[in-house]
């Protein structure tokens, strides 16, 4: 029974590891994108130091190497449940504080938001299929007290969410071929034993 | 008053109304009410239909439910569908609401058949939403990274409801809003969907009756796009010169999708477009070289793209961009071809070379000039010629002979392979067979039989045939290996088309075959002009004129010709279109014809004026054949005449021409009784019987003086006779002469025997001898007038009394006779003629006869009787019968004999000097 389904399950997660690689890099080039439009929009710097900006979660890591599997979709489901809510921070302060009017604007990173929801909930899929335990829901820290942010640490805030969600992507990457060339290698394994 | 009291009732009556309305408005609110209310019902399903009555009602108005009626609109319902449940309750029941008409009422008959409405509802009638089908979506791009999803859907049968119709999406873990088909019910735009993940698409519909939904759909939105088409096309030409490079930019970044491209070009005058294969533009790319082109050519180039994997839809076509290729050598030589004019020196040529432009494709680039060579082949020694032009045509003057022509055409790139033409001396190969023409699909069509050698080419020579002389001969060629083509020019309809087809060849040239060929016919513009040639009793011969080319609009097939008579009808004759003449026949004798002549072509006919002629009454010979027997009938009649004239001509001699006695026959010798000897009286008398001088007449002649009649006047005679004796049957003097002589001279010269002669002289009777001399007769004999004075002397012997009597009247006749000539110097020649008188033998036998002879006659014999005339006046009584005209009756007896012989000679000469009055 189990053999019978297995091989439904690997093209159904090689499937979903394509279309995750797909959607980071689209969440990529459209993170890229937003970032001119944003500083453009908000009078600031690309270069701009964000040292003094609230923590993010950080794509860099140590012995990216030596993560498992399970690991790296977990640390990726985390990070892009984070980002959900910072971008819906992101968003809200554009439209009540900094944009309001800009409505393509608002659409643009609502598109963004859109993209990390997706790819957090193929993360979630994909730990589910190669059968990893799916970490929990946590409150992300510091949502609550944003609205106590001037209207700059706002904007830096927004452009530090966008800077890191664009190293994230591109990690995502990384860390979903990884696990494509490690699961195929695997699943190559298991078959063979079977 | 009256209508004061309707106003009145009608007053009354409303107020009662209002009182019973109150009454039963507190029944129906409270007597009863239907259930269920206000339904939705599917059409054709069964519904019940409850109607409940109040039991407070029951007492006050004594209402039962056996007295409710139920009614659909304004009809009663059939009782058969109805059912009392109890005595408050009564249901209607319909198996089939199709029919069932809203409002439906409940109503209850009370006391007094008043019908009372308790309750009614308004019932809707419709049908279930159908599940929708064949749900299908299109992710259009509206930008750079924006994409909208367009879904439609089959919604399925008309309900006759409020129907909504809902497409709602929803990722595995996140449901969207819901599109809402707002405008028409089957389609929904969904403003941003995002791609890599699946997204479940399906269509709700629901109205009164239900809900249904569509299948779901589960795809991931990139799968279903339509791009924006790449934009920025630019098109450059490259190196070589078959090569252009596209370039442009995509609207669509590969994070998205990969992209495949399709890219359409075509020559930019030509309608077909065609395609670069789409294995060499599978993949996302921003340019490409388009190989294979020609040099020198506009393409116009246009590119869609659609997802790589051949998933979503193509794109819509970019903006259309073109390009030029660079220039090329040209690829063939120009068709060449030659006008040869001999008529200008029989030893030499005017040669006109002809060739014509490349075509685009064919020049590779913009000609630039031609160089042109003629290399002459023995026994012609001459060196080659070249000759560097800019036109398409090159005259020469050559000598007769054999030559090889090149033309080659050049642009900036290089030169084009030479075309070559033989001029041979005489066109001595064989030439094609059976050259044909005719119209096929609007062109004209040329078909020959290729002669059996092997064929070079062909060139087909046509130009079209016209009255005016100018015309334009137009060519093409033909390679050796066809036997048909079309006709390349402006080939005008309804004209002639002379098509000449020459077979070239290598060494030589055939001779060019000809045929005629219309690309389209049409009735001739005008018919053919007929006349009338010959115009018979019964049959009239026609003549016209060919029509002129440019007249005919098409081949003639026939002509036909029309004709009938004012009340008869039109009769039609077909001629062979070679005939300018024709021939009706049968026709009616005079008759007016009307004649009119139609020409023929396959299309139609067309006729000519009319003309019209009227056939003869007689026919050939007709008149002829009435005039000759009449003109025999008169000639039979004359002849008749003249036979019986014949017969009976003494009968009417006697009264109409009268015997005249011949003088010349007379002889004083044979008259005389001195010289019985020498004449004849027997035969004389057996020629002039005496019956023949019963009938004399008579003219008198008066003498002026009678004393001329004297003896010695009459002595004379003596010697005359004499004289006569001896020159009998001679005329000596004749008229002329006689009238130059006087008698009177003749009388006082006397003394000679010879004046005796000029006696005779004055008789105007005379037989001219022409060799007659000394008894020589001539055979032919001219009597002019006689100059015997026997009849005179008969006379004067008879009747020698009546002669004085006679010569009165006599002068009095001369007299007339000669008077027109008075001024004659007769006068003085009388006078000389008295002092000398010739001797009469000289005049008569000399001297006047040739002058007869010679034709002078016609003057000496006018003139004599004037001479005479006078004379008598003088001396008439000497010679009273003078005078021959004047007849002198006494000689009618002698002369009887001759007069068979001589009358004609005879009475004209009287008629005409009008001194011989027949009686």
């Amino acid at each position: 029974m189990a053999s019978a389904e297995r091989p439904p399950v690997i093209l159904r997660s090689l499937d979903l590891r394509s279309r995750a690689i797909r959607l980071a890099r689209k969440i990529r080039s459209d993170v890229v994108s937003l970032l001119d439009s944003y500083v453009e929009r908000q009078g600031l710097d690309k270069n701009i130091s964000l040292d003094g900006v609230d923590s993010m979660p950080t794509a860099a890591v140590e012995h990216w190497s030596e993560l498992t599997e399970a690991e790296r979709l977990g640390n990726n489901l985390k990070a892009y449940r984070i980002f959900q809510t910072l971008l819906a921070e992101v968003l809200e302060d554009q439209r009540t504080h900094l944009t309001p009017i800009d409505t393509n604007f608002h659409e643009s990173i609502q598109s963004v938001m859109l993209q990390v929801s997706a790819l957090a909930s193929q993360l979630e899929e994909l730990l589910m299929l190669l059968e990893h335990s799916v970490p929990a829901r946590e409150e992300v820290e510091g949502t609550a007290d944003s609205t106590s942010h001037s209207m700059f640490e706002k904007k830096l805030r927004g452009l530090k969410v966008l800077q890191e969600l664009a190293q994230w992507s591109v990690r995502s990457v990384k860390d979903l071929h990884h696990v494509t060339k490690h699961s195929h290698s695997s699943s190559t394994v298991h078959v063979s034993h079977q | 008053m009256p209508s004061g009291w309707s106003w009145v009732v009608h007053i009354l009556y409303f107020l009662l109304s209002i009182c019973c309305l109150r009454g039963a408005g507190a029944l129906v609110q409270s007597c009863g009410y239907i259930t269920p209310e206000s339904p939705v019902l599917a059409i054709g399903s069964s519904f019940t239909a409850w109607c409940i009555l109040n039991e407070s009602c029951l007492d006050y108005g004594n209402i039962y439910a056996s007295q409710i009626i139920w009614k659909t609109k304004r009809s009663v319902v059939p009782k058969e569908q109805y059912r009392e449940i109890n005595r408050t309750v009564s249901s209607v029941t319909f198996n089939d609401t199709s029919t069932l008409a809203t409002p439906l009422t409940c109503n209850i008959l009370a006391d007094g058949h008043l019908e009372q409405n308790i309750y009614g509802i308004d019932v809707r009638l419709g049908l279930p939403p159908e599940k929708p089908e064949n749900l299908s979506c299109i992710v259009h791009q509206t930008s750079r990274s924006r994409f909208s999803m367009n879904c439609t859907w089959n919604p399925g049968r008309a309900t006759f409801l409020d129907t909504e119709f809902w497409l709602r999406t929803r990722w595995p873990q996140e449901t969207f809003n819901d599109c809402k088909a707002a405008v028409v019910n089957n389609s929904c735009l969904i403003p941003d969907v995002q791609f890599f993940v699946n997204l479940e698409v399906w269509v709700e519909a629901k109205n009164d009756l239900g809900m249904m939904e569509s299948e779901h759909l589960l795809f991931d939105p990139v799968d279903m796009v339509k791009p924006l088409p790449p934009q920025n096309l630019s098109v450059t030409s490259g190196i070589l010169p078959t090569v252009l490079k596209l370039s442009w930019e995509n609207r669509i970044i590969p994070a998205e999708m990969e992209l495949k491209f399709n890219i359409l070009y075509k020559i930019s005058d030509s309608p077909d477009w065609m395609e670069v294969p789409p294995e060499d533009t599978a993949s996302t790319r921003t340019s490409f070289t388009v190989q294979g082109l020609k040099p020198y050519t506009e393409y116009v180039f246009s590119l869609r793209c659609m997802k790589r994997d051949g998933l979503g839809y193509w794109s819509d076509r970019s903006e259309e961009k073109s390009g030029v290729t660079i220039e090329d050598r040209p690829s063939k030589g120009p068709p060449l071809w030659r006008k040869i004019d001999t008529s200008h020196s029989p030893a030499s040529w005017t040669v006109h070379l002809m060739w014509k432009e490349l075509d685009h494709y064919e020049a590779n680039g913009i000609i630039l000039h031609y160089e042109v060579t003629i290399k002459a082949r023995s026994p012609l020694s001459r060196p080659l010629e070249k000759h560097s032009v800019n036109t398409t045509n090159l005259t020469l003057e050559l000598p007769k002979g054999t030559y090889d022509v090149t033309v080659t055409a050049h642009n900036s790139v290089g030169s084009s392979p030479a075309s070559v033409l033989l001029i041979p001396a005489s066109n001595s190969k064989a030439s094609v067979k059976n050259v044909r023409a005719a119209p096929h699909a609007g062109r004209l069509w040329v078909h020959w039989i290729a002669p059996n050698s092997h064929v070079a080419k062909y060139v087909i020579e046509w130009y079209e045939m016209s009255n005016n002389s100018s015309y334009v001969t137009e060519w093409q060629q033909e390679p050796g290996s066809s036997q048909s083509t079309f006709l390349k020019g402006d080939i005008k309809p309804f004209k002639c088309y002379q098509i000449t087809v020459y077979p070239l060849y290598a060494d030589g040239q055939g001779n060019g075959q000809s045929t005629k060929a219309y690309l389209k016919q049409d009735y001739p513009v005008k018919g053919p002009t007929i006349q009338t040639k010959k115009v018979g009793k019964t049959e009239a011969i026609l003549t016209w004129k060919h029509l002129s080319v440019d007249d005919q609009n098409g081949f003639i097939k026939n002509y036909i010709i029309f004709y009938k008579t004012i009340s008869g009808n039109e009769t039609a004759a077909k001629v062979d279109p070679s005939k300018t003449e024709y021939t009706l026949s049968s026709l009616s004798s005079d008759t007016l014809y009307t004649v009119r002549m139609a020409a023929y072509t396959e299309v139609g006919g067309k006729s000519g004026p009319v003309f019209t002629f009227t056939t003869q009454k007689f026919g050939k010979g007709e008149i002829e054949a009435i005039v000759v027997p009449v003109c025999l009938a008169f000639l039979m009649s004359v002849l008749l005449g003249v036979l019986f004239f014949f017969n009976k001509r003494d009968l009417i001699k006697k009264y109409i021409w009268p015997n005249v006695p011949d003088p010349s026959k007379s002889n004083i010798a044979q008259w005389s009784p001195q010289a019985p000897a020498k004449h004849n009286f027997s035969s004389k008398d057996q020629m002039y019987p005496e019956g023949s001088f019963t009938d004399v007449s008579v003219v008198e002649i008066e003498a002026d003086d009678k004393k001329s009649f004297s003896e010695q006047d009459l002595k004379p005679f003596d010697l005359l006779k004499k004289e006569k004796s001896t020159s009998e049957g001679h005329s000596s003097g004749i008229g002329g002469s006689s009238c130059m002589s006087s008698p009177r001279q003749s009388v006082s010269d006397s003394d000679e025997g010879e004046s005796t002669q000029n006696t005779s002289s004055t008789v105007q009777y005379s037989t001219v001898v022409l060799n007659g001399y000394r008894d020589q007769i001539p055979s032919v004999q001219v009597f002019s007038r006689s100059e015997s004075t026997q009849p005179l002397l008969d006379s004067e012997e008879r009747s020698e009394d009546n002669l004085g009597d006679a010569t009165s009247p006599r002068h009095q006749y001369f007299k007339q006779n000669c008077s027109q000539d008075e001024t004659n110097p007769g006068e003085s020649h009388f006078e000389r003629a008295k002092q000398n008188t010739p001797p009469i033998n000289e005049e008569d036998l000399v001297g006047l006869p040739p002058m007869q002879i010679s034709g002078q006659s016609s003057q000496s014999y006018g003139f004599e009787p004037q001479k005479n005339m006078q004379e008598a006046a003088l001396a008439g009584a000497l010679f009273p019968s003078t005078e021959g005209q004047t007849v002198i009756p006494e000689t009618l007896g002698i002369n009887a004999a001759t007069v068979e012989e001589m009358p004609k000679s005879y009475l004209p000469q009287t008629v005409r000097q009008g001194g011989y009055m027949p009686q």
